[in-house]
């Protein structure tokens, strides 16, 4: 059992700021990597996003920065001057990877271009996230978590199918979740490039496009256009058939409860026989309106009502729970609140507790996975402070 | 380009269907691991009628195992043997009842990387819950930050399978690296409800910090402004503007005819008056069609881009001239226009791009090349209905 996680020994720098290249950076801290981050003498940015504690701005209680940099240590210095440009590169030298989102040019206009790099270390691995990549017409073009959500034709599908579409414009998802995605697939890119010079290759520079990372949660939507399929429409009087992208009645949906909402998919006929069986088997099910699939996606709108009526009397855990007794596909619609008193995720002791200075105690939810033979340094540090740790780096 | 490809030489065993698995075993494939789809026309995988098959198992071979017989699991046993990874989706405990759980198959591959995903993990109170990840978007938390204000609970796109996907990719490599220099393989328990939960740090430490449950803020940012998407000419049409500093801003009212507004330098009085300057976009907006009013802004430096369907997706240019979408070639002689992998290495793409296999195309290599049966034996596995 190892107990420093699968990448002790591997230092990143992460130069980046906002959410994507600090997230990338903070999946491989917590997978044990020594992770510096490095920040320009006012702070990465995401410094002073709130909401604050009492509405007053702390750039030591950005929750948005607390949550990005967990596990990592921190040090300043200014890029524009040339003793910050040395520390720099004397830092890069000691580093396996190292990760960046600033606009393309960047880096090289301070002299810390993959070439200057490469120059201190013949192995070095440079991940850049761009919003485009340096490649195509849109080379160097502008876009962030909003834009790149929208483009992917991510945002098309997010609310299902509306009345009309000319006044219910398409919506992102919350949470800079474009930008993780980014952030996620430059750690992909970023521990590929490092197995391929574990087991003999080189260094490289890595281009990201978050725009292709974005596309790339639509794969299954791209393979549907290239095989001769029609677009799926926003426009409800236009959908013929239930799909999961658009989540309709048949298939399931999202339920009003006395505590909150359910959210139920008993799709199959066995399973919709058990959901009836969880409601007391009500006499309307053998009308023939609702006793085929088919037949439950033509009249979904006054199905619903029938299953909402039951369901607004009860709680939306104890349907869940009964539901899933009888092998029904339903969970509880969870707030964020929700989250943290939920038994499962304390069970696999999901949130890790870490100590701030400024900002105190708090519960941080922690990674998806639990490993065999080596067990993550989730509880190491939280967030650095700006600054915190230049005299142990450039002692 | 074959030096390129960082996986080449591993080898992948995937027992995995539908979507979550395929999806993490297809980066991996492009990335160049030799990926051994296995699966039995005894239970198809559910995702096989349908065209984003030829995504979720782009660049791999396919060959028929029936796991419901003895002979069936021993072979799978024999072939983990010979892999690097295994990856498997199943509801948790399936795949050990089955007799293939990662005691069986390290002790015939002691450094064997096994990843396992199900949809709340494979340990905990819940972990048999049935699970779909359209519901798991409720579960988690995810879907009550999406939405406008004040509205019902999203719907949801198809958002937690592909996200999945990559970060099992993500922890694969990772298990990857760690081996290489330990020589360790690893058994790997992924939840899929956690990799969405994980996604939400922010508004979970937000919460606790302030008290206020955070909420749905629709295409608005809780910092800056304005940030929002604006009516377009045409049906369905929009245009996504996000302003993060005063230098776009002032490019942002140049381009509009807005200079009256550039006085507003900081999110804080930009956010104040967010409703008046949602509409002097709107009204430049209203009469240019979103590609154009891209092309005006841009130019200009300010953030932007249309939001597209999945069909002017695929049509873009950016995707078909950078080569993210590539033409692969089907045996047919159809040639889709397909996706690969977001990032370039040293200003190529590391990415093996090949047509999606049918179900047993490569039966012979696995069972002949690989585990060195006769062709005899392959003939009498395929009567008894092993290979099927």
């Amino acid at each position: 059992m190892r107990r420093d996680g699968l990448l002790s020994g591997v230092r990143v720098l992460d130069l980046g700021e906002g959410v994507s290249a600090p997230c990338a950076a903070r999946t491989l801290a917590w997978l044990g990597a020594d992770v510096i981050k490095v920040e320009p003498p006012g702070g990465d940015f995401s410094r002073a996003v709130g909401p604050f504690p009492g509405g007053v701005p702390d750039s030591e209680k950005s929750a948005l920065f607390l949550a990005m940099n967990a596990g990592k240590r921190g040090v300043s210095l200014d890029m524009d001057a040339a003793d910050g440009r040395r520390r720099l590169l004397d830092l890069a030298a000691s580093a396996h990877v190292v990760i960046d989102n600033h606009p393309l040019g960047w880096l090289d206009e301070r002299g810390a271009g993959y070439g200057d790099l490469a120059a201190r270390r013949e192995d070095a691995i440079l991940a850049q996230i761009t919003p485009f990549g340096d490649w195509g017409p849109y080379a160097g073009y502008s876009a962030g978590d909003l834009s790149l959500f929208h483009m992917s034709a991510n945002a098309h599908g997010m609310l299902g199918p509306v009345a009309d579409p000319d006044s219910e414009p398409p919506i992102r998802a919350g949470g800079s979740q474009a930008d993780q995605v980014a952030g996620m697939a430059a750690a992909t890119a970023a521990l590929a490039a490092l197995f391929r010079l574990r087991t003999g290759g080189r260094g490289c520079h890595i281009v990201l496009s978050a725009f292709e990372a974005m596309a790339t949660q639509a794969i299954a939507g791209l393979a549907n256009i290239a095989f001769g399929g029609e677009p799926p429409t926003r426009q409800a009087a236009d959908v013929k058939e239930a799909s999961i992208g658009g989540q309709v009645a048949a298939i399931g949906g999202v339920l009003p409860c006395a505590d909150g909402h359910v959210a139920i998919s008993p799709r199959e006929d066995a399973q919709w026989a058990r959901w009836l069986n969880l409601m007391g088997d009500p006499e309307w099910a053998t009308d023939p309106k609702y006793d085929t699939r088919a037949a439950r996606q033509r009249n979904a709108d006054s199905l619903w009502g029938l299953l909402a009526d039951w369901t607004r009397r009860r709680s939306k855990y104890e349907i869940a729970r009964e539901g899933q007794r009888r092998r029904v596909p339903c969970f509880p619609v969870n707030t964020i609140s929700d989250l943290l008193s939920d038994a499962h995720l304390s069970e696999r002791r999901f949130f890790v507790s870490l100590e701030h200075p400024s900002a105190g105690a708090l519960a941080y939810p922690g990674v998806a996975y639990r490993l065999s033979a080596a067990s993550l340094p989730l509880d190491r540090r939280p967030a650095p402070a700006l600054g915190q740790h230049n005299d142990e780096v450039f002692a | 380009m074959t030096a390129l490809l960082p996986l080449s030489g591993v080898r992948v065993a995937d027992f995995s269907w539908i979507i979550a698995g395929p999806t993490a075993t297809r980066h991996l494939a492009l990335m160049g691991a030799e990926v051994i789809k296995v699966g039995s026309a005894r239970r198809p995988d559910p995702s096989s009628n349908g065209s984003a098959f030829h995504v979720y198992n782009q660049s791999k071979r396919y060959a028929a195992m029936n796991l419901s017989q003895p002979r069936g699991k021993a072979l799978a046993v024999e072939l983990a043997a010979l892999c690097d990874v295994v990856v498997e989706n199943y509801a948790a405990g399936v795949f050990e009842r089955l007799g293939l759980g990662y005691e069986t198959l390290s002790a015939a591959r002691p450094d064997l990387i096994m990843v396992a995903s199900s949809g709340t993990g494979h340990s905990g109170p819940d972990r048999d819950y049935v699970a779909y990840g359209s519901l798991l978007q409720h579960y988690t938390g995810w879907n009550s930050v999406s939405g406008f204000p004040g509205g019902e609970p999203i719907k949801g796109g198809l958002w937690a399978d592909p996200w999945v996907g990559m970060e099992l990719a993500m922890i694969t490599l990772a298990a990857l690296v760690n081996r290489a220099e330990t020589g360790a393989g690893q058994y790997v328990d992924f939840s899929m409800a956690e990799a969405l939960s994980a996604s939400l740090s922010q508004a979970l430490i937000e919460y606790q910090m302030t008290g206020a449950e955070p909420t749905p803020m629709g295409n608005r940012d809780m910092f800056a402004a304005p940030s929002g998407v604006y009516g377009c000419a045409g049906n369905d049409r929009w245009l996504a503007v996000e302003i993060r500093d005063n230098a776009q801003w002032r490019a942002l009212c140049e381009t509009i005819g807005r200079r009256d507004l550039a006085a507003l330098d900081s999110p804080a009085a930009r956010k104040a008056r967010e409703d008046d300057l949602d509409a002097a976009i709107s009204a430049w907006t209203a009469n240019r069609t979103d590609w154009g009013a891209f092309e005006t802004l841009q130019s200009a430096g300010v953030p932007c881009a249309p939001s597209l369907d999945m069909g002017r997706l695929h049509a873009e240019r950016q995707l078909n001239e950078g080569g993210y979408l590539t033409p692969v070639e089907y045996p047919d002689g159809r040639t889709p226009t397909l996706p690969t992998l977001p990032w370039r290495f040293d200003g190529a793409r590391p990415a093996a791009a090949r047509a999606a296999p049918q179900l047993g195309r490569d039966s012979d290599y696995v069972y002949r090349e690989l585990l060195g049966l006769s062709a005899d034996e392959v003939a009498e596995l395929t009567d008894a209905r092993v290979i099927y």
